[in-house]
């Protein structure tokens, strides 16, 4: 690696002022588990790097009045161990556990997995289809935002190049909300994602699918929510027919490519069985639960 | 033991103590510690007993693999060693007008570099030496190393290449065997064909019998490149001495053929050229010919300073050889039952930009193509050709994992296409003791058809077959 | 320069290091400790595995100023002057390695699974094995050996 500076602050004000003072020379270091790659193997480095791993703000996993905040030092292990999710969020702990392998998420955190903003990133699916909201911190303060606004395009966010990202907060009414998640990759292990997905929903009175949404990874430049399939779905009755026709609506929502890993054709079929699933899924943890 | 030498022992501790103090004060790295770990030898129980058969075999090194002590050559250092680097041509075809160095070598940390050129003599290989060590007139694949800069860093010497100016005249590639052997062609070396080996094995007479023939299969298939990729990247390290000798430290496999081509290239006697192989962290085939060897040696000599040159992994998959691709014609002539009466073969194999280990590769999936069955009359036809890909070379089986991916598929079609069961059919047409292989030999200690029994009674292949 | 202080296995070592300095590089050319090894330099291949905190992570994906303050557990610190530890036991009379490269790495991600997990299926074996490749062996002496190694530990198997 090419020479660069590295410092540590420890509080959010530092961060934001060591980001005033060195961007765009600055880059923010998280896990490393991209950026150092980033930094070995391509020639744009950095002068100084803002390790933010050291900032409490950005670490824990707790309840808080708004929903469950989730700082975005969290690595994907501690997300798998964290007792609540565990319970309230199964479909967080299988993303985590499709990223990388145990030692890139010993060491890769959520928060970086979202700013790296891939389109087959696999924090992403499960978060967006919990209308998780992002707080952001700059030299104007804070901000909070819908995680759909941070995406903006591949390994694109809104992040200006002196904010950083905060924590990720999972809105009160949706922690616990049967939720689904899954990734087909070419490996179990160590494989990116051709398609992922997932899927939640209330179950209203009377068996329907309240609030469902559903969310898909490596089929748009960015993880993308499928709208017109989840409209579909709204006060509709919970039945397997309607989750296969959610499937081949989400098809068409989707702008998949051809590449080395698969075809554009693959990924829309996988889309939809990976909806339908999705879907049944989640509904299979609500009966689980009641 | 003598109270004398104890005391001398103490002292040295305390010498070495105070060491370590002085070292933290001044903050500079660490005085390495020796590693303890137990010492007592594992006695291989195998070794001392005859017959060895259903006894364990220890591996002689497996203990100090699992403690981390094995020394791979990225694990040497040696005083005042400097780092290499190769530069990549990334361009598939073309002829190289000039080559400027300059500016890498003004470059603080970087001691030399060095081109083509400057090789005694610039061709290696094992069976034809067509391949540059760094290609000095034209570029014939993307991998092809151009120049190498030797640096005090690894860093640096990577950031060195980058200053490496080098100007090319691109020439059409051709990337497609059944392009390349074509007679106009584009030629990929100055030759009359691309195709630099070939073999005919002939027996019976297959178009009488393929006349004689119930059913007739005319099938393709192909098989794609494939990389060694051994957890260890290649490696060494080379000191050239005052006394005008070379030792070299590689994870190169075979080093005495190593031994002969350095003294080949370098062109000097055999005897100045001293190999050390070490433990290689996987070879597969691919670590069975020079890469970097001479080139660290000349550098070394440059600059007279031990040179180390480890691959990165992109090194590695685009400039260290590759399985070949083949492209398989089979047409097979079936009796009624399913006996093969006759079986006729064309191979062609992607032989990338340089020979390397092709003829041996060739040879061997010529001879094993018909499939480890009684055939009477066989034809086989096998070529290599060249084309601008990164080159391919030898890889565990040479060639008989590609061909017996065309015969098996070509049976189970047939046994399909008969409705006999595939295992059936393989019993009907297997070797057996004392059978003819198609060039002639007779062969001994078959057991084809046992281990089909014993394999399929072990997965029940009846069951659920 | 950077002062980075590290526990490596359970000693205090220090040096001063260029920020850039990787984990990897600081354990091998700092402190002389080659066990682990760079093979793919981007994460993938687990040759670099090293215990911080008792988690395995890729030491090529870590900077050495990340670990400081640390507890670093490499290979060399894994067996005592007295004992092996029964992974390498069980590795050695399997053969489970074959040409060793991807050995330190494995072993010590074998270790953190059997410290959290002292009676781990194969498929969890699997599943924590899944950053450490290996080229020679098809995995089936790895599997084995860690399954024999949990045995042991569990003093199911007397430490033979």
């Amino acid at each position: 690696m090419r020479a660069f500076d590295y410092i540590a602050p420890d509080s959010t004000e530092s961060v934001v002022a060591a980001l005033a003072a060195h961007s765009p020379n600055a880059r923010l270091l998280g896990g490393g588990t991209d950026l150092i790659v980033d930094l070995k193997h391509t020639s744009n480095t950095p002068k100084v790097l803002v390790d933010v791993s050291q900032v409490e703000d950005f670490h824990g996993i707790e309840m808080t009045d708004r929903g469950l905040r989730i700082g975005s030092m969290v690595t994907h292990t501690e997300i798998m161990k964290s007792e609540i999710i565990q319970k309230e969020l199964p479909a967080m702990v299988d993303a985590a556990h499709t990223v990388g392998a145990v030692q890139t998420r010993n060491l890769g955190t959520l928060g970086g997995n979202l700013v790296t903003c891939v389109p087959s990133m696999d924090s992403g699916p499960t978060l967006l289809a919990l209308d998780a909201l992002v707080t952001i911190a700059g030299p104007k303060g804070s901000r909070q935002i819908t995680l759909e606004e941070f995406f903006v395009g591949p390994r694109k966010t809104c992040l200006e190049p002196d904010e950083v990202l905060v924590d990720i907060i999972i809105p009160k009414e949706n922690v616990g909300k049967p939720t689904h998640f899954l990734k087909f990759g070419l490996r179990k292990g160590q494989a990116l994602a051709l398609v992922n997905a997932a899927a939640s929903f209330h179950v209203g009175d009377g068996n329907i699918f309240s609030a469902p949404r559903i969310a898909l990874g490596a089929v748009a430049p960015v993880v993308m929510r499928a709208t017109k399939a989840e409209d579909f779905l709204a006060g509709k009755e919970i039945t397997e027919a309607n989750m296969a026709e959610a499937g081949e609506i989400a098809v068409t929502e989707i702008k998949p490519i051809t590449d080395f890993r698969a075809s554009k054709e693959y990924r829309r079929e996988l889309v939809a069985v990976f909806t339908r699933r999705c879907l049944a899924g989640a509904y299979a943890l609500h009966q689980s639960r009641a | 033991m003598d109270d004398k030498v104890r005391v001398a022992e103490q002292q040295d501790l305390d010498t070495l103590e105070s060491l370590r103090e002085a070292d933290a004060d001044l903050r500079l790295p660490a005085v390495v510690e020796p590693v303890a770990y137990p010492l007592e030898t594992l006695t291989p129980v195998a070794r001392q007993q005859t017959p060895a058969v259903g006894q364990r075999a220890p591996r002689p090194d497996g203990r100090l693999h699992g403690l981390g002590q094995t020394k791979y050559i990225d694990d040497m250092t040696f005083p005042d060693m400097i780092h290499a680097k190769v530069l990549r041509a990334g361009i598939a075809s073309a002829r190289i007008i000039s080559i400027d160095v300059s500016e890498a070598e003004a470059m603080p940390g970087v001691l030399a570099t060095l081109v083509g050129k400057e090789i005694p003599v610039n061709s290696y290989g094992p069976s034809i030496q067509d391949q540059p060590l760094l290609a000095d007139e034209f570029v014939r694949h993307a991998g092809d190393g151009v120049a190498a800069v030797a640096a005090v860093s690894e860093q640096i010497a990577k950031d060195a290449l980058a200053k490496i100016k080098v100007e090319y005249e691109p020439i059409e590639p051709v990337f497609d065997p059944l392009e390349a052997i074509k007679e106009d062609s584009i030629k990929v070396h100055p030759t009359a064909s691309n195709i630099y080996a070939s073999k005919i094995v002939k027996k019976g007479d297959v178009e009488k019998a393929f006349a004689e023939s119930a059913h007739i299969f005319e099938d393709q298939y192909r098989t794609q490149m494939v990389e060694h990729v051994p957890m260890e990247p290649h490696a060494s390290i080379a000191m050239w001495d005052a006394n005008e000798r070379v030792s070299l430290w590689s994870s190169l496999g075979r080093i005495t053929l190593g031994r002969a081509d350095m003294a080949r290239v370098l062109n000097m006697p055999v005897n100045r050229v001293r190999m050390i192989a070490t433990i290689v962290g996987g070879n597969f085939g691919g670590k069975n010919e020079l890469t970097t060897e001479p080139v660290l040696a000349l550098l070394s000599k440059k600059t007279g300073r031990p040179v180390k040159g480890v691959y990165s992994r992109e090194d590695e998959f685009i400039s260290s050889t590759t399985r070949h691709p083949f492209i398989m014609d089979y047409k097979t002539g079936v009796s009624a039952e399913g006996k093969i009466l006759a079986r006729k073969v064309r191979l062609i194999l992607d032989g990338g930009a340089y020979c390397s280990w092709s003829e041996t590769t060739l040879g061997k999936a010529c001879i094993l193509s018909p499939g480890p069955y009684n055939i009477p009359n066989v034809h086989i036809e096998a070529y290599v050709t060249y084309t601008n890909k990164t080159m391919t070379g030898a890889m565990r089986g040479f060639g008989a994992p590609q061909v017996c991916f065309a015969y098996e598929s070509q049976m189970d079609d047939i046994a399909r296409k008969l409705g006999i069961d595939p295992l059936e059919i393989r019993m009907m047409n297997a070797f057996e003791e004392f059978a003819d292989s198609p060039t002639g030999q007779v062969l001994e200690s078959v057991v084809v058809k046992d281990s089909l029994k014993i394999a399929a009674d072990r997965f029940g292949w009846k069951e659920n077959g | 320069m950077t002062d980075v202080t590290l526990t490596v296995n359970g000693k205090e070592r220090s040096a001063s290091v260029p920020p850039e300095t990787t984990l990897l590089e600081m354990l091998r050319s700092k402190l002389n400790l080659t066990g682990a090894k760079l093979g793919c330099d981007v994460g993938d291949c687990g040759a670099c595995t090293v215990l911080v905190a008792g988690k395995s992570v890729n030491a090529c994906l870590m900077l050495a100023v990340q670990a400081n303050g640390r507890d670093v557990l490499t290979i060399e610190g894994l067996a005592t002057a007295e004992a092996f530890h029964p992974l390498q036991k069980t590795f050695e009379e399997l053969a489970s390695l074959q040409c060793g490269f991807c050995g330190p790495g494995i072993i010590l991600s074998a270790k953190t699974l059997l410290d959290e997990n002292p009676d781990p299926t194969v498929q969890e074996i699997k599943d924590a094995l899944a950053g450490n490749l290996c080229r020679c062996t098809g995995y089936t002496k790895i599997l084995e050996g860690v399954v024999d190694a949990a045995r042991i530990m569990n003093g199911k198997q007397d430490a033979a």
